[in-house]
């Protein structure tokens, strides 16, 4: 008897440690969720124009599943200490629904991570970028969202493009229906600027020559802060989930020696 | 670089006597923008034409390969057989880019860029009082270009035509293939792995709730329920016992 008290005593005291820890990473997934949601590098236009921004969705329900892992870690801290089959069975299936959620959070993030290529953000630069002609309200503010970004990428980022200046010159687009190819091989934006924000040498852009415009790619500054937020919010989901399963695994196994 | 050397005397009245200047043209090099879809960048012809006076004037003159054998140094620019704006329907050359040898000064300094951007004039593309416009090429080519000096309306000197030239054409954008997207190996672990033991958890729950829930022999967690029966049992045979043992 003496032996199994002591048994369940460790057990009790694992699992309180076990649900502060769960407590704290609730804390630390609805604050990582919440810096991501801000966008602070201004990419939400371009993947609200793919009409596919699910890691944005992930991100949302992140921050209520932090909020929920917290919540739930408190009650099971108390339903522990207090030995309580009901606290603790209630305790069990919110923390299995918060799983699920969380679950579906990690597996959208990751999937989403994978359809964010290369040509995917070429075509719909090309297709959108300084676009004249729009369809509809929806259609404009997507292409506005779209244009407004790419200049902002090229100025801060010095780059050019997708993979470089050449791609307004392989491809047809939207920017080559309205300026001429012979005025603007590229947008101006490709160009180095001054401090006015003024092409330094317009003929030396013009030209490609080396010094006066950009001749490297966007890809880089795009990929980057997007593998940063679906890695962020799918693996350290996964290392919460993993952790969270021994701990109710623990709470299970505990539930069922109460006495009553 | 040019070396002129005598020309012979052509017997045709028509083709004047030019200097030939052993150079061809070339693209320049090292430029991002070196051929675009209607625009071209050569090399200036610097020192090239080393015995021309300060008035002669060197035009560019470009042409499409079928016009270059039977190609007349004396038709002058500007004229309708090289307007620009008829450029290559009824024109199949047209001159451009006139200078004098002051702005192509040699030897050139170094580390200057020295280019001539073909193509670069779009605001009088469609001018017609503006027949040596430096207008932006309609097609992608293919295009032959050579220098020629020009004094009044003789032509002096000539250089050799250049290779053929051919601007770049853009592919349509729906071309470019956007599915295919592949599940990474990572994804497909992180969902197998979650999957796996959201399903343990699962039948964990259910495993303990029905063990909870039913009477079987159990570990030494002791119930409720069955402990009452079996006072109750024990206190009836004691009873009977007792009524037993007075009779």
């Amino acid at each position: 008897m003496a032996k199994s008290d002591d048994g369940m005593r460790i057990l009790q005291g694992l699992l309180v440690f076990g649900n502060v820890v769960i407590g704290m990473c609730g804390i630390a997934l609805t604050a990582e969720c919440i810096f991501f949601v801000t966008d602070p590098h201004g990419l939400y236009s371009l993947l609200e124009a793919t009409e596919n921004d699910d890691i944005y969705a992930a991100a949302w329900i992140g921050i209520f599943v932090g909020f929920a892992l917290f919540a739930l870690s408190i009650l099971g801290i108390i339903g522990v200490l207090k030995s309580n089959r009901t606290l603790l069975l209630v305790y069990i299936i919110l923390m299995l629904i918060t799983y699920a959620f969380e679950m579906a959070s990690c597996i959208t993030a990751a999937t989403q991570r994978d359809f964010l290529t290369p040509n995917l953000f070429l075509k719909q630069m090309l297709e959108r970028y300084n676009k004249s002609d729009t369809d509809n309200n929806n259609d404009k503010w997507m292409t506005e969202g779209v244009t407004k970004t790419w200049d902002k990428l090229m100025l801060q980022n010095h780059c050019c493009g997708v993979r470089g200046p050449s791609d307004w010159q392989e491809y047809t687009s939207a920017f080559r229906i309205r300026h001429k190819d012979a005025d603007y091989p590229w947008p101006h934006n490709c160009c180095v600027m001054d401090a006015q924000g003024s092409p330094v040498n317009l003929d030396g852009c013009k030209l490609g020559v080396p010094g006066y415009y950009n001749s490297n790619g966007c890809y880089d500054a795009i990929s980057g802060p997007m593998n940063t937020q679906a890695w962020g919010v799918a693996w350290f989901g996964f290392a919460i989930l993993c952790w969270t399963f021994c701990v109710l695994l623990g709470t299970m196994f505990y539930w069922s020696r109460i006495e009553y | 670089r040019g070396v002129s050397h005598p020309s012979t005397a052509h017997t045709s009245p028509w083709l004047l006597t030019a200097d030939n200047v052993q150079y061809k043209p070339s693209l320049a090099s090292l430029l991002g923008g070196l051929t675009t879809s209607s625009t071209f960048t050569l090399e200036q012809p610097r020192c090239v034409f080393t015995t021309l006076q300060d008035d002669v004037v060197i035009w560019l003159v470009v042409a499409v390969p079928e016009a270059i054998p039977n190609f007349n140094n004396s038709v002058g620019p500007g004229t309708p057989e090289r307007e620009f704006q008829k450029f290559p329907t009824s024109a199949l050359a047209y001159m451009t880019l006139n200078t004098t040898i002051l702005n192509y000064p040699c030897p050139k300094t170094p580390g200057e860029i020295t280019v001539l951007r073909v193509g670069s004039e779009t605001s009088c593309a469609e001018d017609n009082t503006r027949p040596t416009c430096n207008g932006p090429l309609p097609g992608p080519g293919p295009y032959q270009v050579k220098f020629l000096a020009l004094e009044g309306s003789n032509p002096v000197a000539e250089t050799a035509w250049s290779d053929p030239i051919v601007l770049r054409t853009a592919q349509p954008l729906s071309s470019i293939p956007t599915t295919g997207s592949r599940y990474s190996a990572s994804m497909i672990a992180l969902t197998s792995i979650l999957s796996i033991l959201f399903a343990i958890l699962l039948g964990v729950l259910v495993a303990v709730l029905v063990f909870w829930g039913s009477n079987a022999c159990g570990g030494s967690s002791s119930f409720s329920k069955p402990e009452a029966v079996m006072v109750q049992r024990y206190n009836t045979h004691h009873v009977y016992d007792r009524t037993a043992a007075r009779l």
